[in-house]
């Protein structure tokens, strides 16, 4: 695993910057004596949109818990546009530019849409009015539903208002814990989009995703986590196409399906005679 | 998350109950120093261990209409051979020493209240007192207004209603800062009737022992109320957050704190009832029903206050942070919120509501060393008929309390009233498992 890694250990166009944000040989966990991160090295440049995918358990929540104070970190660090914040707590971490959306439980249940948003920026009441327009420029819906209870918003809502809450402190790096899950894959679509948008922005972000395919897809590059270590990391593109990647990881069914449809689609369209091949899957995106 | 009570050894509990309860204590101790029960304007013998043996044991009570105390009712003590009367003096107190621990009857003599008055309870004019490791015993006959043969039960209820809503008012303030704490801790505060005590005996101290104005009294007692809020969560609460101690061990370290509380409340008041002198004893009449001043200012003090608690809660930004910490804590700490710094705030504020109940509470009945005690049950009753965490449904589940306890005297004698309550506790609960304002939650 190491020597992939070494392999990928990319030379970005970003490289000679200094990442916003980047952990160094992170060591974590909750029970004493049992670690869940087993050094971890995770960056983000400026303006980079960074995909975690991985298998369930792998500690990829954990990861983001981590860096956002959440858990205690036992070893290693973790630095924010050069500052150590190995430890800070969550409200500090706010404060200097974090934003975080938990992958469950992310809205105040009993608090209206506005209230929700309002929470977001309690350390800087002024600027609401300000960063409500910006949020609600990615997020249409929340400004016309903005007295409705969070409680009573479907999951895919409440994500645009968890994501909304997040950004009201205008962070410029944000966490996303699996922003997509439980949703339709429409709405994932627009999801990623929204996310897309929210990176275009200027904020850099940080997604853990189980849609590993379409994260790959949109992500300026990836990391893939296996038991507490970052065991891949390239570009979006070198991972969809690495078949280690995808055997242990993407999976082969999707690509079989993928490839499957466009064959057909294809020879619908006639526009080829022969059988499409596995390839057409892994073809570039 | 470090703002969560966590699971932890008995051990380090039982050594942080006893350590707590010691502070809360010696805090109480140092307050209540400044009113020892001798020092106290009461007319009946104190037990003194140093005294004659006979006039240890005695057997006493208060007569009073509404909030007048009745003057030159006699009360009957007999037993085993002992037979005395007693008469109320213009306190409405009555006291009969007796020769020493066992059982006696003690019988209203209806036929000495004033025209007008009649007990409450005609039926049960003669109780059985058993005196055995208490010196002291209480006995009260409520009398009202009315007379035998008229007694126009519409007007009955009306007054009795106007009462219940009167109690139920008073019992919201400490009703919301039990949910308040609840919401924002999951802590269920045990040692909340203490602090209803506590604010009542502060009152009485300043305002009727030492005779201080109301402007003077009532602040002191609030502000006294207020630290003792900011007390438990400082020296006591946030200690045993931090160390990661479980919801329940907390829970039974403030069963701890009341038990204590409550005893060294008794030891430096004594076992006596008081009377709160407001000089409010004015009474108005609302249609036919009946009612002193001192309720109508009571009534609009709670309306008030709730309606702030109100406006906190909607309008204010630490009051929506206060309602963020009680949907989600961790999220609220995630958004920048500072949680500890919040729930500090909210016990100083349902402390000083709670005081401020107490104070009432001394007004509407009497000051006594376990009269928190006794209503602790009716306010988790109200918090949890309301719907558990929700300040406008502890409101909610208080008035109906309020109401339900003092109309159904009407019909059921009064030591059942309490009882009457949590039924209809159970029914509500059984309809409506969250409360009657409480929401189930939508899943996904
Ligand atoms: N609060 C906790 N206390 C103890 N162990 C925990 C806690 N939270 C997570 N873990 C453990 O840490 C490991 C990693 O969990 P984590 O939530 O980080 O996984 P994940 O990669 O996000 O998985 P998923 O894709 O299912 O969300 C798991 O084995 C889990 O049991
Ligand atoms: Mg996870």
């Amino acid at each position: 695993m190491a020597d992939t890694t070494a392999a990928y250990a990319t030379p970005s166009p970003t490289e000679t910057r200094e990442p916003v944000l980047y952990s160094t040989d992170l060591v974590a966990g909750y029970i004493p004596g049992v670690n869940i991160l087993n050094g971890c090295n995770i960056s983000a440049y400026a303006g980079e949109l960074i995909g975690i995918i991985g298998p369930n358990g792998a500690g990829k929540s954990t990861f983001l818990k981590a860096v956002f104070g959440q858990v205690k970190i036992r070893s290693g660090s973790i630095h924010l546009k050069g500052d150590d914040i190995t430890g800070l707590k969550a409200d500090k971490l706010v404060s200097k530019g974090v934003g975080m959306v938990p992958q469950n439980n992310n809205v105040f249940p009993t608090l209206s849409i506005e209230e929700n948003l309002e929470m977001g920026m309690f350390q800087a009441p002024k600027l609401f009015s300000e960063r409500f327009e910006f949020v609600t420029t990615i997020f249409p819906e929340l400004a016309k539903r903005r007295k409705q209870r969070a409680g009573s918003l479907s999951g895919g809502e409440r994500q645009m208002v968890a994501m909304g809450r997040a950004l009201m402190m205008d962070p410029s790096v944000l966490l996303l814990d699996e922003p997509s899950a439980g949703l339709s894959p429409v709405r994932q679509d627009e999801t990623f989009l929204r996310v897309h948008q929210i990176n275009r922005a200027g904020v850099s972000v940080i997604m853990v995703e189980q849609n590993a395919r379409r994260c790959l897809q949109i992500c300026d590059r990836a990391y893939v986590l296996d038991q507490g270590k970052d065991a891949y990391t390239g570009t979006g593109r070198e991972l969809l196409r690495d078949p280690k990647v995808t055997e242990l990881y993407l999976g082969t069914l999707a690509a079989d399906v993928d490839a499957d449809t466009k064959a057909r689609a294809d020879s619908a369209a006639g526009t080829t005679t022969g059988t499409a091949t596995g390839t057409a899957g892994v073809a570039p995106v | 998350m470090p703002l969560m009570y966590r699971r932890a050894s008995p051990v380090v509990t039982t050594i942080a109950a006893t350590v707590a309860s010691m502070i809360m204590g010696i805090m109480l101790a140092v307050l209540m120093g400044l009113s020892p029960a001798s020092a106290a304007t009461s007319p009946s013998p104190e037990p003194s261990p140093s005294g004659d043996f006979t006039s240890t044991f005695t057997i006493g009570g208060l007569i009073r209409d509404g909030d007048t105390p009745i003057e030159g009712v006699e009360v009957q003590v007999e037993g085993d051979g002992f037979d005395e009367v007693g008469v109320t003096g213009e306190d409405g107190r009555w006291t009969v020493p007796v020769p020493g621990p066992g059982a006696y009857t003690a019988t209203l003599l209806p036929d000495t209240l004033p025209e007008g008055i009649v007990p409450r309870d005609p039926e049960n004019i003669t109780r059985d007192v058993t005196l055995g490791t208490t010196n002291t015993v209480n006995v009260l006959f409520p009398t009202g207004e009315g007379t035998v043969v008229e007694n126009n039960i519409a007007d009955t209820i009306l007054t009795r209603f106007i009462y219940g809503l009167n109690f139920g008012l008073l019992l919201a303030l400490g009703a919301i800062g039990i949910s308040l704490i609840y919401g924002t801790t999951k802590l269920n505060n045990f040692a909340h009737g203490e602090m209803v005590t506590f604010g009542a005996v502060i009152f009485f101290f300043f305002g009727t022992v030492i005779g201080l104005p109301l402007y003077v009294s009532i602040p002191i007692a609030l502000a006294l109320s207020a630290f003792t809020g900011y007390a438990q969560d400082a020296w006591l609460h946030k200690p045993l957050r931090r160390r990661g101690v479980g919801l329940v061990q907390a829970m039974i370290v403030t069963i701890g704190l009341s038990i204590l509380a409550r005893y060294v409340i008794l030891f430096f008041l004594g076992g006596n009832i008081y009377t709160i002198d407001t000089g409010l004893t004015a009474t108005i009449d609302i249609g036919p029903a009946t009612i002193t001043v001192a309720s109508l200012v009571s009534m609009g003090v709670s309306i008030l206050m709730l309606i702030l608690v109100g406006l906190f809660l909607t309008r204010t930004r630490i009051g929506k942070a206060t309602r963020a910490v009680s949907d989600n804590a961790s999220l609220a700490a995630a958004s920048g919120i500072n949680v500890d710094r919040i729930i500090r705030i909210v016990w100083i504020l349902a402390a000083t509501l709670t005081g401020l109940s107490g104070i009432l509470y001394g007004v509407f009945r009497q000051v006594n060393w376990s009269m928190g005690f006794q209503i602790l049950l009716l306010l988790f009753a109200a918090v949890t008929l309301g719907g558990l965490g929700s300040a406008f449904g502890a409101l909610v589940g208080a008035l109906i309390i309020g109401v339900v306890t003092e109309v159904s005297t009407v019909w059921i004698p009064n030591d059942l009233r309490y009882a009457v309550a949590l039924i209809i506790l159970i029914l509500v609960l059984l309809v409506r498992p969250q409360g009657v304002l409480g929401r189930k939650e939508r899943v996904g």
